[in-house]
Protein backbone atom coordinates (compact mmCIF):
# COMPACT_ATOMS: atom_id res chain seq x y z
CA UNK A 1 0.00 0.00 0.00
CA UNK A 2 1.43 3.46 -0.86
CA UNK A 3 1.75 6.34 1.69
CA UNK A 4 -0.84 8.25 -0.07
CA UNK A 5 -4.53 8.49 -0.69
CA UNK A 6 -6.35 6.22 1.49
CA UNK A 7 -9.46 7.59 1.48
CA UNK A 8 -11.09 5.01 -0.80
CA UNK A 9 -9.21 2.20 1.63
CA UNK A 10 -11.81 0.15 4.38
CA UNK A 11 -10.84 0.22 7.61
CA UNK A 12 -9.40 -3.52 7.75
CA UNK A 13 -7.44 -2.61 4.99
CA UNK A 14 -5.64 0.63 6.84
CA UNK A 15 -5.73 -1.58 10.12
CA UNK A 16 -3.02 -4.32 8.58
CA UNK A 17 -1.12 -1.42 6.82
CA UNK A 18 -0.72 0.12 10.29
CA UNK A 19 0.13 -2.69 12.12
CA UNK A 20 2.40 -3.17 9.45
CA UNK A 21 3.93 0.24 10.48
CA UNK A 22 2.68 2.52 7.87
CA UNK A 23 1.54 5.58 9.39
CA UNK A 24 -0.11 7.66 6.81
CA UNK A 25 -2.63 4.27 6.68
CA UNK A 26 -2.96 4.97 10.78
CA UNK A 27 -3.32 9.12 10.00
CA UNK A 28 -6.41 8.05 7.65
CA UNK A 29 -8.04 6.05 10.43
CA UNK A 30 -7.40 9.04 13.23
CA UNK A 31 -9.32 11.35 10.53
CA UNK A 32 -12.44 9.14 10.42
CA UNK A 33 -12.40 8.26 13.99
CA UNK A 34 -11.59 11.22 15.41
CA UNK A 35 -15.21 12.77 15.91
CA UNK A 36 -16.79 9.51 17.51
CA UNK A 37 -13.52 9.51 19.83
CA UNK A 38 -13.75 13.18 20.71
CA UNK A 39 -17.59 13.37 21.14
CA UNK A 40 -17.31 10.05 23.57
CA UNK A 41 -14.82 11.90 25.36
CA UNK A 42 -16.65 15.19 26.03
CA UNK A 43 -19.65 12.70 26.66
CA UNK A 44 -17.97 11.42 29.53
CA UNK A 45 -15.46 13.84 30.80
CA UNK A 46 -17.77 17.09 30.68
CA UNK A 47 -14.71 19.73 29.43
CA UNK A 48 -13.61 19.78 25.87
CA UNK A 49 -10.32 20.08 26.79
CA UNK A 50 -9.62 16.96 28.52
CA UNK A 51 -11.81 15.72 26.12
CA UNK A 52 -9.08 16.38 23.08
CA UNK A 53 -6.13 15.61 25.18
CA UNK A 54 -7.48 12.02 25.93
CA UNK A 55 -8.99 11.37 22.88
CA UNK A 56 -4.75 12.73 21.60
CA UNK A 57 -3.73 10.28 24.33
CA UNK A 58 -5.81 7.26 23.07
CA UNK A 59 -4.67 7.62 19.28
CA UNK A 60 -1.00 7.77 20.69
CA UNK A 61 -2.17 4.02 22.78
CA UNK A 62 -3.41 2.82 20.02
CA UNK A 63 -0.54 3.34 17.89
CA UNK A 64 1.18 1.46 20.24
CA UNK A 65 -1.09 -1.47 20.97
CA UNK A 66 -2.30 -1.80 17.34
CA UNK A 67 -1.08 -5.56 16.74
CA UNK A 68 -2.53 -6.11 19.78
CA UNK A 69 -5.62 -5.65 17.62
CA UNK A 70 -7.42 -8.65 16.41
CA UNK A 71 -10.40 -7.54 14.06
CA UNK A 72 -12.76 -9.45 17.11
CA UNK A 73 -15.08 -6.17 16.92
CA UNK A 74 -14.43 -2.99 14.97
CA UNK A 75 -11.60 -0.96 14.96
CA UNK A 76 -14.13 2.03 15.77
CA UNK A 77 -15.32 -0.10 18.97
CA UNK A 78 -11.76 -0.81 19.62
CA UNK A 79 -10.86 2.32 19.79
CA UNK A 80 -13.75 3.89 21.51
CA UNK A 81 -13.20 1.09 24.47
CA UNK A 82 -9.40 2.68 24.77
CA UNK A 83 -11.20 6.21 25.25
CA UNK A 84 -13.47 4.86 27.80
CA UNK A 85 -10.93 3.14 29.97
CA UNK A 86 -8.73 6.43 29.56
CA UNK A 87 -11.72 8.51 30.96
CA UNK A 88 -12.78 6.61 33.59
CA UNK A 89 -8.75 6.38 34.81
CA UNK A 90 -8.63 10.08 34.91
CA UNK A 91 -12.49 10.12 36.60
CA UNK A 92 -11.26 8.10 39.41
CA UNK A 93 -8.19 10.14 39.54
CA UNK A 94 -10.31 13.34 39.89
CA UNK A 95 -12.87 11.96 42.23
CA UNK A 96 -9.67 10.52 44.55
CA UNK A 97 -8.64 13.84 44.60
CA UNK A 98 -11.81 15.51 46.21
CA UNK A 99 -14.21 15.13 48.99
CA UNK A 100 -16.98 13.44 47.85
CA UNK A 101 -20.46 15.67 48.35
CA UNK A 102 -22.72 14.33 50.35
CA UNK A 103 -25.31 14.27 47.27
CA UNK A 104 -22.77 12.27 45.84
CA UNK A 105 -23.01 9.62 48.92
CA UNK A 106 -26.80 9.59 48.70
CA UNK A 107 -26.38 9.01 45.20
CA UNK A 108 -23.55 5.50 46.41
CA UNK A 109 -26.44 4.29 49.17
CA UNK A 110 -29.04 4.62 47.11
CA UNK A 111 -32.94 5.47 47.91
CA UNK A 112 -32.70 9.33 46.69
CA UNK A 113 -33.97 8.39 43.10
CA UNK A 114 -37.27 6.17 45.09
CA UNK A 115 -38.75 9.16 46.80
CA UNK A 116 -38.45 11.29 43.44
CA UNK A 117 -41.88 11.96 42.15
CA UNK A 118 -42.83 10.72 38.42
CA UNK A 119 -42.28 13.73 35.37
CA UNK A 120 -45.21 12.89 33.80
CA UNK A 121 -45.31 15.27 31.31
CA UNK A 122 -42.13 14.84 28.84
CA UNK A 123 -40.04 17.61 29.95
CA UNK A 124 -37.99 17.37 26.19
CA UNK A 125 -41.45 17.01 24.33
CA UNK A 126 -41.27 20.03 21.34
CA UNK A 127 -37.82 21.18 21.81
CA UNK A 128 -35.15 22.12 19.00
CA UNK A 129 -32.53 19.72 18.71
CA UNK A 130 -29.96 22.63 19.69
CA UNK A 131 -31.85 23.53 22.76
CA UNK A 132 -32.38 19.94 23.82
CA UNK A 133 -28.78 19.68 23.66
CA UNK A 134 -28.23 22.28 25.48
CA UNK A 135 -30.99 21.49 28.66
CA UNK A 136 -29.51 17.59 28.32
CA UNK A 137 -25.68 18.84 28.43
CA UNK A 138 -26.92 21.16 31.40
CA UNK A 139 -28.25 18.15 33.28
CA UNK A 140 -25.39 15.63 32.86
CA UNK A 141 -23.26 18.46 34.55
CA UNK A 142 -25.15 17.69 37.15
CA UNK A 143 -24.15 13.82 37.32
CA UNK A 144 -21.83 12.38 39.26
CA UNK A 145 -19.38 10.84 37.12
CA UNK A 146 -20.28 6.66 37.83
CA UNK A 147 -24.04 7.89 37.12
CA UNK A 148 -23.12 9.75 33.87
CA UNK A 149 -20.66 7.13 33.04
CA UNK A 150 -23.37 4.29 33.43
CA UNK A 151 -25.62 6.42 31.03
CA UNK A 152 -22.80 7.10 28.33
CA UNK A 153 -21.89 3.18 28.33
CA UNK A 154 -25.36 1.95 28.22
CA UNK A 155 -26.52 4.72 25.96
CA UNK A 156 -24.11 5.60 23.58
CA UNK A 157 -21.99 2.68 23.69
CA UNK A 158 -25.16 0.11 23.91
CA UNK A 159 -23.39 -2.27 26.62
CA UNK A 160 -25.29 -4.76 28.33
CA UNK A 161 -25.18 -4.52 31.89
CA UNK A 162 -23.28 -7.17 32.56
CA UNK A 163 -20.43 -5.18 30.21
CA UNK A 164 -20.79 -1.86 32.16
CA UNK A 165 -20.13 -3.73 35.16
CA UNK A 166 -17.25 -5.37 33.85
CA UNK A 167 -15.94 -2.23 32.34
CA UNK A 168 -16.30 -0.15 35.79
CA UNK A 169 -15.38 -2.98 38.20
CA UNK A 170 -18.88 -2.78 39.78
CA UNK A 171 -22.03 -5.38 40.57
CA UNK A 172 -24.52 -5.68 38.10
CA UNK A 173 -26.99 -4.57 40.60
CA UNK A 174 -25.09 -1.22 41.15
CA UNK A 175 -25.39 -0.71 37.60
CA UNK A 176 -28.60 -0.78 37.58
CA UNK A 177 -29.25 1.30 40.59
CA UNK A 178 -27.03 3.91 39.37
CA UNK A 179 -28.57 4.06 35.45
CA UNK A 180 -31.62 3.96 37.62
CA UNK A 181 -31.05 6.94 39.31
CA UNK A 182 -29.20 8.89 36.86
CA UNK A 183 -31.91 8.50 34.65
CA UNK A 184 -34.45 9.30 37.47
CA UNK A 185 -32.11 12.39 38.38
CA UNK A 186 -32.36 13.22 34.42
CA UNK A 187 -35.39 13.58 34.53
CA UNK A 188 -35.99 15.77 37.14
CA UNK A 189 -33.88 17.97 36.35
CA UNK A 190 -35.04 18.33 32.55
CA UNK A 191 -38.10 19.23 34.28
CA UNK A 192 -36.88 22.00 36.24
CA UNK A 193 -34.87 23.53 33.10
CA UNK A 194 -38.58 22.75 31.61
CA UNK A 195 -40.27 24.99 33.93
CA UNK A 196 -37.25 27.69 34.15
CA UNK A 197 -37.67 27.96 30.56
CA UNK A 198 -41.15 28.46 31.25
CA UNK A 199 -40.62 31.45 33.13
CA UNK B 1 -43.77 -0.20 43.74
CA UNK B 2 -41.09 -1.39 45.57
CA UNK B 3 -37.11 -1.10 44.33
CA UNK B 4 -36.89 -4.30 42.96
CA UNK B 5 -39.41 -3.72 40.87
CA UNK B 6 -38.70 -0.55 39.65
CA UNK B 7 -35.48 -1.61 38.44
CA UNK B 8 -36.89 -4.66 36.52
CA UNK B 9 -39.61 -2.19 34.55
CA UNK B 10 -35.75 -0.27 33.93
CA UNK B 11 -34.68 -3.59 32.74
CA UNK B 12 -37.74 -4.59 30.59
CA UNK B 13 -37.39 -1.57 29.03
CA UNK B 14 -33.54 -2.14 28.13
CA UNK B 15 -34.53 -5.74 27.39
CA UNK B 16 -32.48 -7.02 30.01
CA UNK B 17 -35.17 -9.49 30.97
CA UNK B 18 -35.75 -13.33 30.34
CA UNK B 19 -38.47 -14.08 28.29
CA UNK B 20 -40.79 -15.41 30.87
CA UNK B 21 -40.20 -12.60 33.31
CA UNK B 22 -40.55 -9.91 30.29
CA UNK B 23 -43.73 -11.24 29.65
CA UNK B 24 -44.86 -10.96 33.80
CA UNK B 25 -43.77 -7.30 33.72
CA UNK B 26 -45.77 -6.49 30.12
CA UNK B 27 -48.81 -8.10 32.10
CA UNK B 28 -48.75 -5.72 34.84
CA UNK B 29 -47.47 -2.79 32.97
CA UNK B 30 -50.76 -3.22 31.50
CA UNK B 31 -52.92 -2.85 35.06
CA UNK B 32 -50.95 -0.59 37.05
CA UNK B 33 -50.86 3.06 36.44
CA UNK B 34 -47.89 4.07 38.88
CA UNK B 35 -45.73 1.60 36.59
CA UNK B 36 -47.24 2.87 33.73
CA UNK B 37 -46.08 6.17 34.74
CA UNK B 38 -42.94 5.59 35.72
CA UNK B 39 -42.07 3.32 32.36
CA UNK B 40 -43.02 6.51 30.47
CA UNK B 41 -40.51 8.97 32.33
CA UNK B 42 -38.05 6.28 31.82
CA UNK B 43 -38.33 6.20 28.34
CA UNK B 44 -38.97 9.49 28.00
CA UNK B 45 -35.49 10.37 29.24
CA UNK B 46 -33.71 7.24 27.51
CA UNK B 47 -35.29 8.75 24.18
CA UNK B 48 -33.95 12.54 25.01
CA UNK B 49 -30.67 10.68 24.80
CA UNK B 50 -30.58 9.80 21.16
CA UNK B 51 -28.40 11.20 18.89
CA UNK B 52 -26.75 13.42 21.65
CA UNK B 53 -23.13 13.00 20.26
CA UNK B 54 -24.25 12.83 16.38
CA UNK B 55 -22.62 16.42 15.31
CA UNK B 56 -19.72 16.52 17.87
CA UNK B 57 -17.10 17.22 16.13
CA UNK B 58 -12.98 18.13 17.24
CA UNK B 59 -12.52 21.74 17.34
CA UNK B 60 -9.31 21.29 15.66
CA UNK B 61 -8.13 20.93 11.92
CA UNK B 62 -6.72 17.32 10.93
CA UNK B 63 -3.21 18.42 10.23
CA UNK B 64 -2.76 19.94 13.77
CA UNK B 65 -4.68 17.22 16.24
CA UNK B 66 -2.26 14.41 13.80
CA UNK B 67 1.02 16.38 14.25
CA UNK B 68 0.26 16.26 18.16
CA UNK B 69 0.23 12.53 17.69
CA UNK B 70 2.04 11.86 15.67
CA UNK B 71 5.06 13.41 17.65
CA UNK B 72 3.90 12.33 20.63
CA UNK B 73 4.06 8.34 18.81
CA UNK B 74 7.95 10.13 17.96
CA UNK B 75 8.26 11.17 20.75
CA UNK B 76 7.44 7.70 23.02
CA UNK B 77 9.36 6.01 20.97
CA UNK B 78 12.34 7.34 21.48
CA UNK B 79 11.99 6.87 25.13
CA UNK B 80 11.74 3.33 24.63
CA UNK B 81 9.36 0.74 26.19
CA UNK B 82 9.25 1.40 30.39
CA UNK B 83 11.40 -0.50 32.15
CA UNK B 84 9.79 -3.53 33.80
CA UNK B 85 10.77 -3.42 37.72
CA UNK B 86 11.62 -7.13 38.62
CA UNK B 87 10.33 -7.78 42.50
CA UNK B 88 13.51 -8.38 44.61
CA UNK B 89 12.61 -12.31 45.84
CA UNK B 90 11.77 -12.90 42.07
CA UNK B 91 15.61 -11.69 41.09
CA UNK B 92 16.99 -13.87 44.05
CA UNK B 93 14.58 -16.82 43.19
CA UNK B 94 16.05 -16.23 39.08
CA UNK B 95 19.10 -17.24 40.48
CA UNK B 96 18.09 -19.39 43.43
CA UNK B 97 16.38 -21.99 41.21
CA UNK B 98 18.70 -23.23 38.76
CA UNK B 99 21.60 -23.14 41.47
CA UNK B 100 19.55 -25.07 43.73
CA UNK B 101 18.58 -27.61 40.78
CA UNK B 102 22.21 -28.04 40.16
CA UNK B 103 22.72 -28.60 44.30
CA UNK B 104 20.25 -31.37 43.94
CA UNK B 105 22.13 -32.86 40.82
CA UNK B 106 25.01 -33.16 42.92
CA UNK B 107 23.62 -34.23 45.82
CA UNK B 108 22.30 -37.41 43.83
CA UNK B 109 25.33 -38.03 41.86
CA UNK B 110 27.35 -37.75 45.46
CA UNK B 111 24.57 -40.12 47.72
CA UNK B 112 25.14 -42.57 43.93
CA UNK B 113 28.68 -42.61 44.65
CA UNK B 114 28.78 -43.30 48.54
CA UNK B 115 27.33 -47.02 47.66
CA UNK B 116 23.91 -46.29 48.73
CA UNK B 117 21.57 -49.27 48.30
CA UNK B 118 18.62 -47.42 46.75
CA UNK B 119 18.45 -46.06 42.66
CA UNK B 120 18.23 -42.41 42.11
CA UNK B 121 18.06 -40.69 38.63
CA UNK B 122 18.63 -36.69 37.67
CA UNK B 123 16.92 -36.06 34.30
CA UNK B 124 15.52 -33.12 32.26
CA UNK B 125 12.38 -33.50 30.41
CA UNK B 126 12.24 -33.71 26.72
CA UNK B 127 9.10 -31.25 26.58
CA UNK B 128 10.58 -28.99 28.78
CA UNK B 129 14.45 -28.84 29.31
CA UNK B 130 14.63 -25.76 31.98
CA UNK B 131 12.37 -28.43 34.41
CA UNK B 132 15.10 -31.22 36.57
CA UNK B 133 13.37 -34.19 38.06
CA UNK B 134 15.38 -36.08 40.58
CA UNK B 135 13.63 -39.14 41.86
CA UNK B 136 14.82 -41.07 44.72
CA UNK B 137 13.39 -45.22 44.18
CA UNK B 138 13.86 -45.97 47.55
CA UNK B 139 12.18 -43.37 49.37
CA UNK B 140 10.17 -42.76 46.49
CA UNK B 141 10.67 -39.06 46.49
CA UNK B 142 10.33 -37.06 43.52
CA UNK B 143 11.69 -33.51 43.23
CA UNK B 144 11.23 -31.28 40.48
CA UNK B 145 12.82 -27.98 39.24
CA UNK B 146 12.15 -25.29 37.28
CA UNK B 147 14.18 -22.79 36.12
CA UNK B 148 12.45 -20.26 34.85
CA UNK B 149 10.14 -17.69 36.51
CA UNK B 150 6.84 -18.38 37.92
CA UNK B 151 3.94 -17.44 35.91
CA UNK B 152 2.87 -14.52 38.15
CA UNK B 153 6.69 -12.67 37.19
CA UNK B 154 5.61 -12.87 33.68
CA UNK B 155 2.12 -11.19 34.10
CA UNK B 156 0.98 -9.00 31.41
CA UNK B 157 0.73 -5.73 32.91
CA UNK B 158 -1.07 -4.41 30.05
CA UNK B 159 -4.30 -2.16 31.69
CA UNK B 160 -7.79 -2.11 30.60
CA UNK B 161 -7.46 -0.36 27.44
CA UNK B 162 -6.76 -3.61 25.38
CA UNK B 163 -10.38 -5.11 25.84
CA UNK B 164 -11.58 -5.69 22.47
Amino acid sequence: MSDKDHSSTDDPTLVRAAQRGNMAAFEELVARHRDKIYARAVSMMRNEEEAIDLSQEAWVKAWQRLKQFQGEASFGTWMTRIVINLCLDQLRKQKRQRTESIEEMNEESGGVERQMPVVTVNPTAGLERRELRQRIDQALNQLSYEHRTVLVLHQFEEMEYKQIAKTMGCSIGTVMSRLFYARRKLAALLADLKKSGER
Amino acid sequence: MDYDAQLKLQAYLDGELPEAEAREVANWLAQDREAIALFAELRNTRQALVGLEVGVTLPESREFFWSKIEREIRRQEQLGPPARSVPFFSAWRRWLVPAGAVAAAALAVLVGLSGGSGVSLVETAVADPAAFTYHDFSTGTTLVWFSYPADDELADNTPAATVQ
